[in-house]
C-alpha cells in the first residue's frame, strides 16, 4: 500500500531509537495541550470540592480568596453530619431526595430492559423490510430535547384535557390528576414518580434498543441454527446462548442506564420541579436548587459529593457482577 | 408395522401452518404495539400543533384537529420577539463545534491511549474514566465564574470551551483503536511516516464508523443540552433551542397548540439530521464493538 | 497540528475577550433585566422609548427572564459581578441582596422623600438597615382580591353583584358555583384560594385579623404554631372539605388560578390585582363577563400583610449608574410615567398620588375599591429568604393540609420549624 504517495526524498527509514523518540514526540504534542485543558478542569474541581467544607453563599461577600472564608465559613464536615443526623429543612429534602432518585434509578432499569431486550429480539427476528423504519421510529424520543418531551406529556398527563385521561375516561376508569395528587400511588410510589418514569422510559428506551439490536445482530447464525439442530427451543436459545454472548453489551447498557437515570434533571425540573410534595424530588433536582436557588453553595457541593460517590458504587459493583470474558 | 429406528424428534419441527402464521402474527402485533405507544405523543404533538388554542382545552380533547389551522405557525414566524432563524442558528454553531472539536481530542487521545505506552498512562486514563461519573452540577458554578472572569458569559464561545474533551469519546475510540493491528503502523513507521501523517492517514479513516455514532450522539446532546446553556446565555440572542421553548412556554401560558407548535419547530431539525445520517449511526453502534 | 489549532484557540479566545473589554463607540448601553410578565414589559416599552428619545445617546436594552431562571439569573450573575445595570426586584427580596444593591444616591432621593411618596408596605421592602435600595412600582397586595365571573353567576342564578358581610356568604356562593364531571373530578372551582400567594397571604392576613402575629417580639424569629394560625388554617380545611375547591387538581402548578379563571374553570378565583393585564394578555379570547371584587374580611379588621412589590434597583458595579438612577426616577417618581405603568401592568400603584388620581379610577375601576384597604396593610417584615420561607415553606405545607396529606397541628409545627431554621 503506497501510504504517502511517493516517497518524500530525503526521508529514510528512521533507526529504532529515532522511532521511539518520534513516538514520544507525539504523545507529549498530545498530552500537554491536553494537560493544560485538562488542569482548568482540575482546578474546577478542586474548588468544587473545597466548597464542601464551607458555608458557602454566593449572596455573600466572603474572605479574600474566591469568596471563601469570613461571612462563608469554614465548617469542615458539618454538612455532611447534618445529612445523616440532623433535622434541618434541608437535611429533610436531602434524605428525601436520596429516597427519590434510589427509586427512580431502580425502577427505571429493570422496566428499561424488560422493553428494549425483549422488543430488540423481536425486531431482530423478523424480515429486513419494515425493521430500519421501526428502529428508527423507537429512536425518535431519544432525539427529542428533554424540555420537549416534558412539555408533550405534561400536555398528555393534563388532568382535564390530557390524552390519557381521556382514554381512561373512555374505558370507564377513573381519570387521575398525574402530576399533582400526591395521595395516589402503587407498590408504594407516588403516581406522579410513576408518571414521569414513564415519560423518561418513553424518551429513553430506544436507545437502549438500538445497542442491543446491535448486538444481537453480532451473534453468528451458525450458533443460532446449531441450537436448533440440538433441538432447543426459541426460549432456551434465547437464555442458553443469546443472553451470554451479549454480556458485554448488558454491562455496558445497565452502567449506561443507571449513570443517566441517577443523574436525570432537565424532564423532571421541566415537568414538576419536584412537586408534589417533594415525590418527585431527585438528587440532582436538589442540588440544582440548593446551588442555584437557595444559594447554599456548600450545601449543594456536599450533596454532589454523595452522588458521586454512590454513582462510583453502583458502577463498580455492576461491573464486578458482570464482567466476563467470552469466547466463541 | 416395523418401528423405524431413528430417534424420535424432541419436538415436532414441522409445526402446523397456523402456528406458524400466529406467532409471526403476534411478533408483529407487540412490535406494532411498542411503535403505536412510541408514536402516540408524537401524534398528539403534532395534532396540537395544527389545532386553536380553545380547542386543546377542550374536556374531553378532540383527536384530530376540528379547524385545521396554520395559525400557531404563522404566528410563530411572524412573531417579531422570536427570530428563530438566529437561534437555529446558535444551537448548530454551539452543536457543529462541540462535534468538531470532541471528534478530534477523541480520536486522538484515545488512539494515544490504544497505542501507546508512556509513563503516567493509567493514572491518566483512570483520570478520564473518573471523570464520566462527576455530576455536573458540582462543577458548574466554579465553571461559571471562571467564564465570567474570562469575560465569556453571554457567549458562544464561553458555552464551548468547556467540552472540547469528552471522556466517553476517548473511552470508545480507545476501545476501537485497540482493535486496528499493530502491522499497519509498524510498516507505515518503516516507510518513513512521521506519528501525525500516520493519524491523519491511516487511522483516522478507519475510525469512520465510531465517529459517525460519536458525532451524532454529541451532535444530539449539545443542541437539546439545556442547564448550562440557561446559566451561561442571557441575552436573549444568543440563547439556544431549548431554553426557547421553556421561555416561550412560560411567556404564553394558556396557549397550548401554539407551544407545541414551537416544539415541533425545535425539535423537527435534529429529526431531519438524524434520518439524514441513521445508516452510519446503526453502522456505528455495530461496529463500535458493544460486543 | 493539535498544537497549532490549540494555540489558535487560545488567541480567538483572547481576541475575544479583548474585543469584549473595549468600550464601543456610540450610545451609552444600559442593560436592564425584568421577570417575564407581558404586561409589565408591555408598560415598559413606552417608557423605554420616550426616554431613549429624550436622550439621544443612551440605550436601553430590555432582558426578561422567567421568574424560576430571574432568581438563579441573579444569584450566578451577581458573585461574577455580571449584572445588569438596572435590576427589577421584588421588594422583600432587597433584604437579602442588599450587600450586592447600591443604595439610593441621597439627591435622587431620600428615604424621607419616599416614604412621603410611597405607601408603607411597597417602600418598606427597599429599606435595609435604614438604607434606601431602590424605589417601588407597584403595591402588592395579594390579600382580599378576587376575580368574578359574573356569567358563571348568572347561570347559577346567584344575586349579583354579590353583596358578601363575612366569609360565610362567599363559601355559599362557591358551593353553587363548583361543577363535577360524571367521574367525580372538579372541572370548576367555586372558589379557588389554593394558589401560593393567596393561600399564604391569607393565611397569614388571617393570623393578623385574629389578633395574632407570626412574628416574634424582636422580628429575630417566627411564631407560627400559634392558636390564630391553628384557626385559620382549619378554617381552610374545612372550606376545602366542604368543597369549594379540590386542591390536588386546582393549585399553583395545575390549572393556576389566572390560567384556569381565564379558561371558565373558576367561579370566584383569589388572586392579586396584575392577573387582570396578565389573564387579558394571554385570553384574549376568553368571552365570560367578569369583575374584580374585594373580600370581607375574617373578623374585625382587614388587617393584612403585603410584601412591597416589584420596584427597581442598581447594581454598584455598573458603570453607568448616574444615567441609571436617573431612568429609575423616571420610571418611578414621576407621576404620570408611574401611571402609564400601572395602567398598562394592572398593578396597583405604589406612588399615593396616583392611586387616589382620577385616570386611574376610570380605567382600573378596581384600585379604588382597595384604596379602604391600602392603608391596612403592613409589610410582610424583611426575612432572610422572603420566596424560600412563603413558596417553600408556608405553601406547601398548607397545601399539604389542604390535600389531607397532613394534618393542620403537623402542617403548623412543619411552617414553624421549617421558617425558623432559615434565620441561620
Amino acid at each position: 500500500m503506497n501510504l504517502i504517495g511517493s516517497r518524500k526524498k530525503g526521508t529514510e527509514p528512521k533507526s529504532r531509537s529515532g522511532l521511539a523518540i518520534a513516538k514520544m514526540r507525539f504523545v507529549a504534542g498530545v498530552t500537554f495541550p491536553l494537560l493544560l485543558y485538562e488542569s482548568l478542569g482540575i482546578f474546577v474541581l478542586a474548588w468544587a470540592f473545597v466548597l464542601m467544607f464551607f458555608d458557602y453563599s454566593s449572596g455573600r461577600l466572603g474572605g479574600p480568596i474566591l469568596g471563601l472564608g469570613g461571612s462563608n465559613p469554614f465548617v469542615g464536615l458539618r454538612h455532611f453530619i447534618e445529612m445523616i443526623r440532623g433535622t434541618s429543612v434541608e437535611a429533610n429534602l436531602f434524605r428525601v431526595s436520596l429516597r427519590n432518585t434510589l427509586i427512580f434509578a431502580i425502577a427505571i432499569l429493570p422496566l428499561n430492559l424488560a422493553i428494549t431486550l425483549p422488543l430488540a429480539w423481536l425486531l431482530e427476528s423478523i424480515g429486513s423490510r419494515f425493521k430500519a423504519l421501526y428502529r428508527t421510529i423507537y429512536f425518535l424520543p431519544v432525539l427529542t430535547s428533554s424540555v420537549g418531551v416534558a412539555l408533550i406529556w405534561m400536555s398528555m398527563y393534563d388532568p382535564q384535557a390530557g390524552w390519557i385521561n381521556a382514554i381512561i375516561r373512555f374505558f370507564g376508569g377513573t381519570p387521575v390528576a398525574w402530576l399533582s395528587d400526591p395521595h395516589a400511588g402503587f407498590a408504594n410510589i407516588s403516581i406522579a414518580m410513576w408518571a414521569v418514569i414513564l415519560a423518561y422510559l418513553w424518551q429513553d428506551y430506544g436507545y437502549n434498543m438500538v445497542i442491543f439490536i446491535a448486538a444481537l445482530q453480532g451473534i453468528p447464525q451458525e450458533l443460532k441454527d446449531a441450537a436448533m439442530i440440538d433441538g432447543a427451543n426459541p426460549w432456551q436459545a434465547f437464555t442458553r446462548i443469546t443472553l451470554p454472548l451479549i454480556r458485554p453489551t448488558m454491562l455496558f447498557v445497565c452502567v449506561m442506564t443507571m449513570l443517566s437515570s441517577f443523574q436525570v434533571f432537565d424532564i423532571i425540573q421541566v415537568m414538576t420541579n419536584g412537586d408534589p410534595n417533594n415525590q418527585t424530588q431527585v438528587l440532582m433536582l436538589d442540588i440544582y436548587k440548593n446551588a442555584f436557588r437557595y444559594q447554599n453553595l456548600g450545601w449543594a457541593a456536599a450533596e454532589s459529593f454523595v452522588l458521586f460517590v454512590i454513582v462510583m458504587i453502583v458502577t463498580i459493583v455492576q461491573m464486578r457482577l458482570l464482567r466476563t470474558d467470552w469466547e466463541y | 408395522m416395523t418401528a423405524t429406528s431413528f430417534p424420535a424428534p424432541i419436538r415436532s419441527r414441522r409445526p402446523f401452518p397456523w402456528a406458524k402464521f400466529l406467532r409471526r402474527f403476534l411478533l408483529y402485533f407487540a412490535l406494532t404495539l411498542g411503535i403505536s405507544f412510541t408514536v402516540l405523543p408524537f401524534v398528539m404533538m403534532i395534532f396540537s400543533s395544527f389545532k386553536t388554542n380553545l380547542e386543546v382545552l377542550r374536556v374531553p380533547p378532540t383527536f384530530l384537529p376540528e379547524h385545521f389551522t396554520l395559525d400557531n405557525y404563522v404566528k410563530i414566524f411572524n412573531d417579531p420577539k422570536l427570530p428563530l432563524l438566529r437561534f437555529y442558528g446558535n444551537s448548530a454553531f454551539v452543536s457543529i463545534f462541540n462535534v468538531v472539536t470532541t471528534l478530534f481530542t477523541s480520536s486522538l487521545v484515545g488512539y494515544m491511549f490504544a497505542k501507546f505506552e508512556f509513563p503516567g498512562k493509567r493514572i491518566l486514563f483512570g483520570w478520564f474514566l473518573t471523570m464520566m461519573m462527576i455530576p455536573s452540577q458540582i462543577t458548574m458554578i466554579p465553571s461559571y465564574l471562571i467564564l465570567a472572569k474570562l469575560g465569556l458569559i453571554n457567549s458562544l464561545w464561553g458555552l464551548v470551551i468547556f467540552s472540547a474533551v469528552d471522556a466517553f469519546g476517548i473511552f470508545m475510540l480507545r476501545q476501537f483503536c485497540e482493535t486496528l493491528p499493530n502491522e499497519l503502523l509498524d510498516a507505515a513507521r518503516i516507510d518513513g511516516a512521521s506519528e501525525w501523517q500516520i493519524y491523519l492517514r491511516i487511522i483516522l479513516p478507519q475510525l469512520g464508523a465510531p465517529l459517525a455514532t460519536l458525532g451524532i450522539l454529541g451532535f444530539m446532546q449539545t443542541w437539546n443540552a439545556y442547564l448550562w446553556p440557561m446559566i451561561v446565555l442571557q441575552k436573549i440572542e444568543v440563547r439556544t433551542l431549548p431554553i426557547i421553548l421553556t421561555w416561550f412556554n412560560s411567556t404564553h401560558t394558556g396557549q397550548g397548540a401554539l407551544v407545541m407548535a414551537a416544539t415541533v419547530l425545535i425539535i423537527l431539525p435534529i429529526l431531519i439530521v438524524f434520518l439524514f445520517f441513521q445508516r452510519w449511526i446503526v453502522q456505528g453502534f455495530t461496529m463500535t464493538g458493544f460486543k | 497540528m493539535k498544537r497549532k489549532i490549540f494555540a489558535l484557540m487560545l488567541v480567538l479566545a483572547f481576541l475575544l475577550t479583548a474585543c469584549g473589554s473595549k468600550a464601543p463607540a456610540g450610545p451609552t448601553v444600559v442593560r436592564m433585566w425584568v421577570h417575564t410578565n407581558n404586561a409589565f414589559i408591555a408598560g415598559y416599552e413606552p417608557l423605554i422609548a420616550a426616554y431613549e428619545t429624550s436622550h439621544p445617546n443612551v440605550d436601553i436594552q430590555l432582558e426578561n427572564f422567567d421568574y424560576e431562571l430571574y432568581l438563579q439569573t441573579l444569584q450566578t450573575a451577581m458573585p461574577a459581578k455580571e449584572e445588569a445595570d438596572i435590576l427589577q426586584l421584588f421588594g422583600t427580596w432587597t433584604s437579602q441582596y442588599y450587600e450586592r444593591l447600591a443604595p439610593v444616591p441621597a439627591d435622587v432621593m431620600t428615604i424621607e422623600q419616599a416614604k412621603e411618596i410611597f405607601y408603607a408596605a411597597p417602600i418598606g421592602g427597599y429599606i435595609v438597615n435604614d438604607v434606601l435600595y431602590g424605589m417601588p412600582q407597584e403595591f402588592n397586595m395579594e390579600y382580599g382580591g378576587v376575580l368574578v365571573n359574573k356569567t358563571k353567576y348568572e347561570a347559577a342564578d346567584l344575586t349579583y353583584p354579590p353583596q358578601w358581610q363575612t366569609m360565610a356568604d362567599v363559601i355559599a356562593d362557591a358551593l353553587a358555583l363548583t361543577q363535577r364531571d360524571e367521574a367525580g373530578m372538579m372541572t370548576t372551582a367555586g372558589f379557588h384560594f389554593t394558589a401560593a400567594d393567596p393561600s399564604s397571604f391569607s393565611f397569614l392576613a388571617g393570623i393578623m385579623q385574629r389578633g395574632g402575629d407570626y412574628w416574634n417580639a424582636d422580628h429575630s424569629g417566627f411564631t407560627f404554631n400559634t392558636p390564630e394560625a391553628r384557626a385559620q388554617l382549619q378554617w381552610m380545611v374545612d372550606a376545602v372539605t366542604a368543597g369549594v375547591v379540590d386542591p390536588v387538581v386546582f393549585n399553583d402548578s395545575t390549572n393556576f388560578v389566572i390560567d384556569a379563571f381565564f379558561q371558565g374553570k373558576v367561579g370566584i378565583g383569589y388572586i392579586g390585582t396584575w392577573a387582570i393585564a396578565e389573564g387579558q394578555n394571554n385570553f384574549p379570547d376568553f368571552a365570560d363577563e367578569w369583575d374584580y371584587l374585594y373580600l370581607p374580611p375574617t373578623q374585625g379588621d382587614p388587617v393584612f400583610v403585603a410584601d412591597s412589590g416589584w420596584g427597581l434597583t442598581v447594581s454598584p458595579n455598573s458603570k453607568n449608574q448616574v444615567i441609571a438612577w436617573d431612568f429609575v426616577k423616571f420610571v418611578t417618581a414621576d407621576a404620570a410615567n408611574a401611571r402609564q405603568w400601572n395602567i398598562a401592568s394592572g398593578t396597583i400603584p405604589a406612588m399615593a398620588a396616583v392611586a387616589e388620581s382620577a385616570e386611574i379610577a376610570s380605567v382600573m375601576p378596581w384600585v379604588p375599591k382597595a384604596l379602604g384597604l391600602l392603608p391596612f396593610g403592613q409589610y410582610l417584615g424583611n426575612m432572610p429568604d422572603r420566596d424560600l420561607v412563603v413558596y417553600e415553606i408556608i405553601y406547601p405545607h398548607i397545601l399539604n393540609a389542604l390535600q389531607g396529606v397532613e394534618t393542620v397541628d403537623q402542617a403548623l409545627l412543619a411552617i414553624d420549624t421549617e421558617a425558623n431554621s432559615t434565620f441561620k
